[in-house]
Formats: structure tokens, C-alpha cells, sequence
């Protein structure tokens, strides 16, 4: 059964979100309804926080660049998430079944979907302190229990959405913390670097989202070293794990499951018009070279290897049809401005040079 | 009536996913063949746009390119999820279940 959540009575729109979540939880149910609706809207919460900071986000230019300046300039930690059941129909946005500080609600989709997506803002906060995907408090939205026997989890441009997997290829796609991490991701890159979804800028862009992915994973497993971190995409989420550990491997492209094709060198670069050019494929490069530099920097990779390829997305040099060999001059040159004199640079033109990209 | 169908995409590289699908009615049971016919009108499909492009800055979505031929007619159509129209969402799970 579906109800129409489209009906926002106007007093809430200029009701703060603190009140809103009060009466969502003890109002009387038209009222609920009401302010649930409205938490969940993205439009009237950046409305809120707009006129609530007036700055605008800063575009560091280069000489000026420092940690300082490269992280967000979020000033409070301000986590929306509402989870929606679509109770396996493909109409969108579903029912609002858990708002922020609701309690568990014994459905393991709906409560990954909720934990994942804290983690994702929190290691964006706490690590690169940006706040949240638009760097402005936007609300955080996942719809799970999407279609029937879905075996698929994607970004739809503003929120993300799950399947429940048919069982036999895979389990449910909230299963693993760094898919929700890979999903959000892109609303980032979205927001910053706008990569166009298609051959190398696609493969790219989905190496963002698997780079902040996996850093997700990594600090919610108590800012693990690079050195300990399996660098696995999607663990557990084969149904029958004789396929396969994963769904991508950072550290070794190519062998995460059987029929994976992942490369990770240019000299095995796949020239496909499938897959949008290969951006699932081909994403194995880049990553390797994300892999290579975390490692040989040593310890929690966020806050390093983390920072430069943060520094290069938001970089106004980096454009939306970037090449490989594009990216990878401003990380090095990210790398320099952000660590003057250190061994960051070199570690990072040698991980691309070891992938085959020539700096 | 043929109807062909294809997937694509999704947040992992398969390619067994891009498989196509090839269903001939005449070789359906006659309820189910008369089930197709019933979802290809309601979808409105030889209507229905060419293509359909994903909203900005979507990623990992699933594709799907559908053919049907008829002695009348004969349309393709390329569809992203999230799809919106009730009807073309039956007809896509139908053609899913049967791939």
C-alpha cells in the first residue's frame, strides 16, 4: 500500500529540523507525516542551511592551497538520514521507516542502510571535515528493499538505492559498508568534479568512489593502516562465495571474483564501448594507484593519500573529461602543494608510474 | 510479436549480465504470450521515447535496451533505472524474471 508523501503543509518549511524531528516522533499522525515528509526533502533543508550560512564554499587556488583551506568548510556536524522501504516495488522514495536517532528496527537492510550511511558521514566529517555529500548538511537518503530480487545498488543522481539481491548472484546490497560509502561518493564527485560517467573520466570517477569506498571501511574499522586493510570492494556480496571474495580488489584488480576483469596497468587497458566505455573495468588502474601510494605512505590512508586525491577532486584544474594521466599530474602536484618537501610527491608519481601512467 | 532484451550496467562489471534475451510469442504458452502482449500496450511501448538519458551525476544504474517487432511495428527503447512509469516498470521485471 502507498501513500502519497508529496502534501507539505507550509508551516514546516520554516520549522527547524531539531522541532521537526521532535514532532515526527510524538506529533499526532497527520502531523508525523508531515514533518517526516519534510526532513526527508532536500530542497527545503539546503534552504535552511543556506540562510543559516551565509559563506560560500571556498574555491582554494593553488597558491594558496593548505590542509586547512582543502578540507570542507562545514562548521557542525549536521547528519539527516532517512531510510525508505520501497517493500520490493520500484516506485520511489518508498515509506520513511527510520529518521535520524530512530531506534533499530530488526531489518537488517534498513539498519546497515542507516549505520553505512552514518559511516560514510562520519569519515567524511571527521577525516576531511566535509559535511555531508554537498558539503552543506545534505540530507543523507537511502531506499532499500528496491524491486523484486534486485541485484543492484546505485546512485541516482540525489539518493541512494538497494536492492535486496535474488540470492543466487548476490546477497543484499547493504550487506557491506563500503558500497554505501562507493554510492554517496558519487554525490561528492557530483558536487566537486562533476567526472563525466564514460571511458577514462567514468573509469575515474568510480575510482573516486571506490578510493572513498574503502576509506570509509577503513576508518569505521577504527582507522585501520593502509598496511592491514584488505582494500576489498563489496565483501560478502557473492551469494555463493566460491565466485569470489568481492566485488573489486584495489590491491590486486583482476582477481576479486571469477570474470573479473579488471586491469591493473595501462598496457591491459580495455577498450569497450560496454559498461559506459569500461568504468567499472577500467577503474582497476586508478586504484591500484590510489593502493600503492596509501601503502607506501603507511599508517590510516585518509589522512594522506586521503587528502591528496581529496585536494585533486576539488581542484578547479581537474575537468570533467579528465584523462588518467590528467588526475594523476594533480595528484602529484596536490601532493606537493600539501606536503612542500616531502616524500609524498615521489610516492605518488612512482604508484602511477608503476600502473603505467606517465606523469 | 519478438521482444529482445538486453541489461547493462549495474555497480559491477558482468558480462554475462549483457546476455540478450530473445522471446518469440509463437513459441509462448498462449497465456503467457497473450501476458507479453498485455504489458508491451499498457507500457505504451511503440510510444515510448528512443532513449531516456540518467539524471546528472547518476552512477551504477542499471541499463536496459528492449526491441519488439510486430508485423506492424518495430521500436527499441534504451531505459536507466530508476524507471518512472508504472507500466514500463511491469513490463521490465517481467523481462528481467525471464532472462
Amino acid at each position: 500500500m502507498h501513500r502519497q508523501l508529496r502534501h507539505r503543509h507550509s508551516i514546516f518549511c520554516i520549522v527547524p529540523p531539531d522541532v521537526l524531528r521532535d514532532i515526527a516522533r510524538n506529533g499526532a499522525e497527520e502531523e508525523r507525516q508531515a514533518a517526516l515528509d519534510t526532513l526527508a526533502a532536500d530542497s527545503t533543508f539546503r534552504t535552511l542551511r543556506a540562510i543559516r550560512q551565509a559563506a560560500p564554499v571556498a574555491t582554494a587556488s593553488p597558491a594558496t592551497v593548505s590542509l586547512a583551506a582543502v578540507a570542507g568548510t562545514g562548521e557542525a556536524k549536521q547528519l539527516q538520514r532517512t531510510i525508505f522501504d520501497c517493500h520490493n516495488s520500484r516506485s520511489l522514495p518508498g515509506d520513511p521507516v527510520r529518521t535520524e536517532g530512530a531506534p533499530t528496527t530488526g531489518d537488517p537492510a534498513v539498519d546497515e542502510a542507516y549505520d553505512g550511511l552514518g559511516a560514510t558521514y562520519d569519515f567524511y566529517w571527521e577525516t576531511l571535515r566535509r559535511n555531508s555529500i554537498d558539503d552543506q548538511g545534505m540530507p543523507v537518503n537511502g531506499h532499500v528493499h528496491y524491486g523484486n530480487r534486485y541485484n543492484n545498488a546505485f546512485w541516482d543522481g540525489q539518493r541512494m538505492i538497494f536492492g535486496d539481491g535474488d540470492g543466487v548472484v548476490f546477497n543484499r546490497l547493504t550487506i557491506s559498508v563500503d558500497i554505501m560509502g562507493h554510492e554517496l561518493t558519487h554525490g561528492v564527485t557530483e558536487k566537486e568534479a562533476q567526472l563525466i560517467y564514460q571511458y577514462q573520466s567514468g573509469a575515474l570517477n568510480e575510482s573516486v568512489s571506490d578510493v572513498y569506498g574503502s576509506l570509509v571501511k577503513q576508518y569505521h574499522n577504527g582507522k585501520q593502516a593502509a598496511e592491514d586493510a584488505d582494500w576489498l570492494i563489496g565483501e560478502g556480496i557473492w551469494a555463493d562465495p566460491d565466485r569470489g571474495e568481492a566485488l573489486r580488489s584495489m590491491k590486486e584488480p583482476g582477481t576479486a571474483f571469477e570474470g573479473d576483469r579488471q586491469p591493473a596497468h595501462m598496457d591491459d587497458y580495455v577498450n569497450t564501448i560496454d559498461d559506459n566505455g569500461g568504468v567499472h573495468i577500467n577503474s582497476g588502474i586508478p586504484n591500484k594507484a590510489f593502493y600503492l601510494t596509501a601503502t607506501e605512505l603507511g599508517g590510516y590512508a585518509g589522512e594522506r593519500a586521503g587528502f591528496i586525491w581529496y585536494a585533486t577532486l576539488r581542484d578547479p584544474r581537474l575537468k570533467p573529461n579528465a584523462s588518467f594521466r590528467q588526475f594523476a599530474r594533480l595528484t602529484a602536484v596536490n601532493g606537493e602543494i600539501l606536503f612542500p618537501g616531502g616524500r609524498e610527491q615521489q610516492i605518488v608519481r612512482d604508484a602511477w608510474s608503476e600502473v603505467g601512467v606517465d606523469i | 510479436m519478438r521482444v529482445r532484451f538486453k541489461m547493462d550496467g549495474g555497480f559491477v562489471y558482468l558480462p554475462a549480465r549483457s546476455e540478450p534475451t530473445t522471446i518469440d510469442t509463437d513459441d509462448l504458452p498462449a497465456e503467457e504470450a497473450k501476458e507479453l502482449e498485455r504489458l508491451i500496450e499498457a507500457a505504451g511501448f511503440f510510444e515510448l521515447p528512443e532513449t531516456s538519458s540518467p539524471s546528472r551525476g547518476a552512477a551504477d544504474y542499471l541499463r536496459y535496451t528492449i526491441s519488439a517487432t510486430t508485423p506492424e511495428h518495430s521500436h527499441t527503447v534504451h531505459l536507466t533505472d530508476p524507471i518512472e512509469d508504472p507500466h514500463v516498470q511491469a513490463l521490465v521485471e517481467y523481462l528481467q524474471r525471464y532472462s
